[in-house]
Parts: structure tokens; sequence; C-alpha cells
């Protein structure tokens, strides 16, 4: 693996993209941050979790924030930093309560077709924090942390 | 991403090559909902070429599940390379789906 690298071309090393509500306009959004990670080093593992939490975040944003108005906008903020790699996602929706979502890996709600962005934003990043309205998320992978931020099995039952 | 279907034995084998990103899952869920139209009861998903796989898709996958196991049939995964074993795992969809090692013991259920 390549020495860590400090992103200097920005003294705060934010990038941000405004995407309109399309599900297609994703990937070529994560591309770019994924090869962003790939510059510095970054290695598949941590490439796969981001790209997961990042995809998530996205989808929560459109689908759930915006409910799919192509009008509203989508917010994508990141930096890849030597040790870390941050990623903000803001929609215009109303925002939501995080902690009122049901847990998706619990026995009843696994036939559940949805419900499942937020807990693998959770597993596959170290930080997960949501604004007051829970209409911006703010994630944190550090470099060289497990692909997995925590196991399940506590939460079994 | 590319899915398509190919016959194995008595199963309909749905291969999953790529990306099963948001974007993807349409797709996804022509193919293996087609599959079902055509009146498959006995599917296995080969996700041996499959390197990412997104929450959507995943919810494909359980609707799928849920409408062959309602006519009695099954769904099962094949050979899931170690990163969406490993999401399999975090899901606990391991405790929902059969997971075989490759497509023929999938088919056989053994």
């Amino acid at each position: 693996m390549p020495e860590p690298t400090a992103d200097i071309r920005d003294p705060t090393g934010w990038s941000e993209e405004v995407l309109p509500t399309r599900l297609s306009a994703i990937r070529e959004s994560e591309r770019r941050v994924l090869s962003r990670l790939a510059e510095l080093g970054y290695g598949e593992d941590c490439r796969f979790a981001v790209r997961l939490a990042i995809e998530e975040a996205l989808i929560n944003a459109m689908k759930h924030g915006n409910r799919m108005e192509e009008s509203r906008k989508v917010r994508l903020a990141y930096r890849v930093l030597a040790d870390r790699v941050e990623i903000r996602v803001a929609d215009e929706g109303a925002g939501f309560q995080p902690a009122c979502i049901p847990d998706p890996t619990v026995d009843e709600n696994l036939q559940r077709p949805c419900g499942r962005g937020i807990m693998l934003m959770r597993s596959y990043m170290d930080e997960v924090t949501y604004s007051a309205n829970g209409a911006e998320v703010h994630m944190v992978k550090y470099r060289g942390s497990p692909v997995r931020g925590f196991p399940p099995e506590g939460r079994r039952r | 991403m590319k899915a398509y279907v190919r016959q194995e034995g008595s199963c309909q084998v749905v291969v999953v090559e790529g990306s099963a990103d948001v974007a993807a899952s349409a797709r996804l869920r022509e193919v293996l909902l087609g599959a079902l139209d055509a009146g498959a009861t006995q599917i296995v998903c080969d996700l041996s070429k499959t390197d990412f796989i997104s929450s959507d898709a995943l919810g494909v996958l359980i609707t799928a599940y849920l409408k062959v196991h309602g006519r009695g049939g099954f769904l099962r995964l094949a050979n899931p390379q170690p990163r969406l074993r490993e999401l399999l795992q975090t899901t606990r969809l391991d405790h929902l789906f059969d997971v075989y090692p490759d497509v023929a013991s999938a088919a056989e259920g053994a």
C-alpha cells in the first residue's frame, strides 16, 4: 500500500456535489469518491464500506427525505484525508428520528424488504451521526479500521 | 450489472454479475420476478460474480424469496464472495436465505 498522502488540494479537503433526486445519479458520485480513496491508497475493503455507506445514505435522502421529488436536491460532501474519510449527505426533506427506525436484524423484521440502510451505514462506518432533525448525516471511516464497525450479535434476539 | 437466467436441471439459476447497486436493482427485479411470472418455483441466485449489493437489491431478493416460498418453492443463494457473505451475516439475512458454496449444492439443497 502506498504511503498515506494528505489531501493538499484544498485546505479543508472538502468537495461538494449537488445531486438531483434521481437514483441513477448515485453511481457517478460514488465513482468520484471511490477514485479519490484509491488515489490515497485506501484498500478494497474500505472502498467497499464507503461505497455501501454513500449508496445507502443517498438512497435514504432521495427516497425518504426528498420523497423522490426530482426538483429537490441532495448535497453530498466528502473529504478523503490521510487517516480518514468523511461523508456528509443532506436532503431537503422534513427529517426523521433515526432512533425510531425498527431494527432490521431482529427475527420479526428479517422478511421486510426495506429498512436496512441506516443499519448498514452504522455497521460499515466508524461514526454515523445525524443532525437534530435527521435531514443530514455525517459519517466517518478511519483508515485501517475493521470493515464492519460492530458485529450484530449483541442485538440479536 | 448483468443479470440473466439459465436452466440447470429443475432449477432456474439467476446469475448476477457485477454490482447490484440501486441503479441495477430494477434489472434484478425484472429478471427475478420475470422468472417467477414464468412459473419458476426453484430458484438459485448465483452470486459468485457479484461484487456489491445495496439494501435495495437485497429487498428485491427478499420479495422474490417471499413470493416463491408462498407457492411452496425455494430461492437459495450460491457462492457469495467474502464481502457479500459478511454483508449477509451483518444483516442477518443468512438466517433468512439458505446460502450454499456453489450452484450445484444449492440446486440439490445439500
